[in-house]
């Protein structure tokens, strides 16, 4: 039967391959959004919540959208989004707990330096018109994601109706930064968070093809807020920790550290956790 | 594109000085491929050899099943295994999402119709005299069936180095079922999807290279096998 | 003596086609009956039917007076095969010709399977190392003798074991299944078309046309 141990032995190993020991301590689940993934403060938030409480911070970085479907599966604790509207129909559907604000950053509207459209330093809502008339191609994210979301309110209040298959309107389908290289390579313009965008220029090392052409306005606010998948309606989330964790990073502390993250000298978000 | 020349220093840097986030990934991809194609072989050679051994009615919707299979598109078996362990899913219970078991049951699903078919091609294409010469030297059912097995090693070792291949250098169920989480199941493959996306291409390129070393290896390995069946 | 193999009334058909038909025929332990007769005139399929690799349509076999039947493994594992190229096993030299040991779980397999390769005029310790593919057309028939001879079969049926060899392997060929007949009272059945062979071995020669067995 010396082929039926080795046999045995193979499915063992296999097993022994899949589950390793578990990563000692408790650890929370989180989904976010590609654009906080991607400016790198995650990366430095992860050890000190470890430090601060013993908990290991996991987190998948998806659009906004797929991020709030996992929460409705069931798949994470926690949440880490910055589309408010979407957010708030979500904790009314009774799929989250509470919303909770924890930073915010702003989107604003960057394009080729020589500016096709001439868009510079309007307003929001003329800038948007002017694009549609103007037929500058515009790169969309269309991924549902938070900023596509407001991408799309931010036509719809400008009374243009949101372009489909027009042949100035793109859409990538991928996440920020593969969004602007590709209005990059296509001379286009695209809305971005800040901290996303302050990122893409620390990447690239030098000067770039996109400039900020839109900002300030208040219409470009964004707001990031995490919440706490409902355990009554999942049983296998830990609220415990996804509370711990709402309470750690909006405190005191963690908020201060939020506003001293620099990249590039710059800051990326101002927290705004308790107003 | 400077990126290719620099990315390749960075790359090298990389590698020789044991960055962690680097080794961290390629041993993620090592081991969830390894259980991957241990599981695929354990549950694809015996069904893959009676495919080939044994006539049977519907043996050949059979084989047109296994050969459809093998064009099964990674993004769908990882929405296919989204779904079946996401906590909304029949296999909810086990929490099984966003860790190494869950890439290795997608990962699996890929390689088994390779190893399968493959199996099944090996036996039919073994030499006909063999039966035969077991018979002859006396061998019971049990020891015609291993040491038919046994002749087809060759064989069998070339499609678990094909399997292994595809395993290895899928994004699809990883990105899908695995979420790329740092330390944790972030692959070679996931990491130059995602962390490309950051502008880190260094890392990316890191990862590239040893992601090519291995498939240089696998295809020396298929190499030098072929030449050995060759005689 | 009781005879190793009786058959009766045998008849073996291949897509209706009738291939064999024996009324009668006996075979005794130590004995050396040759087999001739123009191709296609059912040699080898008696041969595989005497090897119990396929069983007639009709008719009955005994050996050693048990009904033959190919699940019957005792018997089964004393008879033997050698057709005119046979399969080596994807191993050694070593483990081509200890493989029917093995299979027997017979202890000190190496030095059975040496000593048979010397039966066969291959050095031990140049060829008990070499690999399947390292061999000569010759050697590699040699090898698949000295696996047969390995397992002192009480039946050694050889079907054209020297067709297509040169005059040396066929030469150690012929000797070592005679000495298996010296030493171990085999009985060998030989199909070949060198009567002059045949003519000097065999006690019987057994003339088949269109299946049938004829008198000579």
């Amino acid at each position: 039967m010396s082929s039926f141990r080795l046999y045995a032995a193979l499915f063992f190993l296999t097993f022994c391959l899949m589950f390793p020991a578990a990563a000692p301590g408790q650890s929370l689940m989180m989904a976010t959004t590609t654009s906080t993934d991607n400016t790198g403060l995650l990366d430095e938030l992860a050890p000190k919540f470890k430090q601060d409480t013993g908990i290991t911070l996991k987190w998948t970085a998806v659009g906004t959208g797929k991020a709030l479907e996992i929460g409705r599966n069931c798949d994470v604790e926690v949440l880490m989004v910055h589309a408010p509207a979407a957010e708030k129909q979500f904790v009314n559907n009774g799929y989250g707990v509470e919303r909770t604000q924890v930073m915010y950053n702003d989107f604003v509207i960057i394009g080729p330096d020589r500016d096709p459209a001439g868009i510079r330093g309007m307003d929001t809502k003329t800038a948007i018109k002017q694009m549609a008339d103007e037929k500058g191609l515009f790169v969309s994210r269309g991924d549902d994601s938070g900023t596509n979301k407001k991408e799309r309110a931010l036509w719809d209040e400008a009374g243009v109706n949101p372009p489909a298959r027009a042949k100035w309107y793109l859409e990538t389908g991928q996440g920020m930064i593969s969004t602007i290289r590709v209005a990059a390579e296509r001379d286009g313009y695209t809305l971005t968070d800040r901290g996303t965008y302050i990122k893409y220029e620390h990447s690239q090392g030098g000067p770039v093809p996109l400039k900020i052409l839109v900002q300030g306005d208040p219409a470009l606010f964004n707001q990031y807020s995490a919440i706490a998948v409902n355990p009554d309606r999942c049983e296998n989330v830990d609220y415990e920790l996804a509370q711990k964790f709402i309470n750690w990073i909006t405190s005191g502390q963690i908020q201060a550290f939020i506003g001293n993250y620099k990249l590039l000298g710059k800051q990326l978000f101002t927290p705004n956790a308790g107003n | 594109m400077d990126y290719i020349a620099e990315g390749l220093v960075q790359a090298l840097n990389l590698l020789l000085q044991g960055d962690p986030e680097t080794f961290s990934a390629i041993w993620v991809t090592l081991r969830v491929s390894t259980a991957s194609i241990l599981a695929s072989l354990i549950l694809g050679i015996p069904p893959g050899f009676l495919l080939g051994h044994y006539s049977f009615a519907g043996k050949r919707a059979v084989r047109v099943i296994v050969d459809t299979l093998l064009s099964l598109p990674t993004v769908v078996i990882g929405l296919l295994v989204y779904t079946l362990v996401s906590r909304q899913g029949p296999l909810g219970e086990f929490g099984l999402l966003f860790t190494l078991p869950a890439i290795c049951i997608g990962q699996t699903i890929l390689g088994l119709p390779i190893v399968i078919a493959l199996t099944a091609s090996a036996v039919e294409t073994l030499d006909q005299r063999l039966p035969a010469l077991l018979s002859t030297l006396g061998a019971d059912r049990k020891q015609m069936l291993l040491t038919t097995v046994w002749e087809s090693r060759f064989s069998l070792l070339a499609a678990a180095v094909t399997a292994y291949g595809r395993i290895v250098s899928e994004v699809g169920i990883s990105m899908m079922v695995g979420g790329n989480i740092k330390w944790y199941t972030r692959t070679i493959t996931t990491a130059i999807a995602l962390e490309t996306n950051k502008g880190r291409f260094a890392f990316g390129i890191a990862l590239g290279l040893v992601l090519l070393l291995i498939a240089f290896l696998i295809n020396l390995v298929l190499n030098v096998l072929k030449k050995r069946t060759q005689v | 003596m009781p005879p190793l193999y009786e058959l009766e009334n045998i008849r073996q058909v291949y897509a209706r086609r009738v291939v064999l038909e024996i009324d009668q025929m006996v075979v005794y332990p130590g004995e050396i009956i040759g087999l001739s007769g123009p191709n296609g005139s059912g040699k080898s399929t008696l041969l595989r039917i005497l090897a119990m690799l396929e069983s007639p349509v009709r008719g009955r076999i005994f050996f050693s007076g048990r009904p033959a039947n190919p699940n019957d493994l005792q018997s089964r594992r004393q008879i033997t095969l050698l057709s005119q190229s046979p399969y080596l096993l994807k191993r050694s030299v070593l483990g081509n010709v200890s493989y029917g040991l093995k299979l027997r779980g017979i202890t000190g397999k190496k030095e059975k399977a040496r000593a048979a390769l010397s039966m066969v005029g291959l050095d031990p310790q140049e060829f008990a190392g070499r690999m399947w593919y390292e061999l000569s057309g010759g050697e590699a028939q040699r090898v698949a003798l000295a696996a047969r001879l390995a397992i002192r079969p009480g039946a050694l049926l050889l079907d054209e074991p020297t067709a297509y060899l040169d005059e040396y392997s066929a030469e150690r060929i012929r000797s070592a299944a005679l000495y298996a007949v010296e030493k171990w009272n085999t009985a060998l059945v030989l199909v070949s078309h060198d009567h002059a062979w045949l003519g000097s071995v065999c006690q019987r020669i057994l003339q088949m046309h269109r299946g049938r067995l004829q008198a000579s």
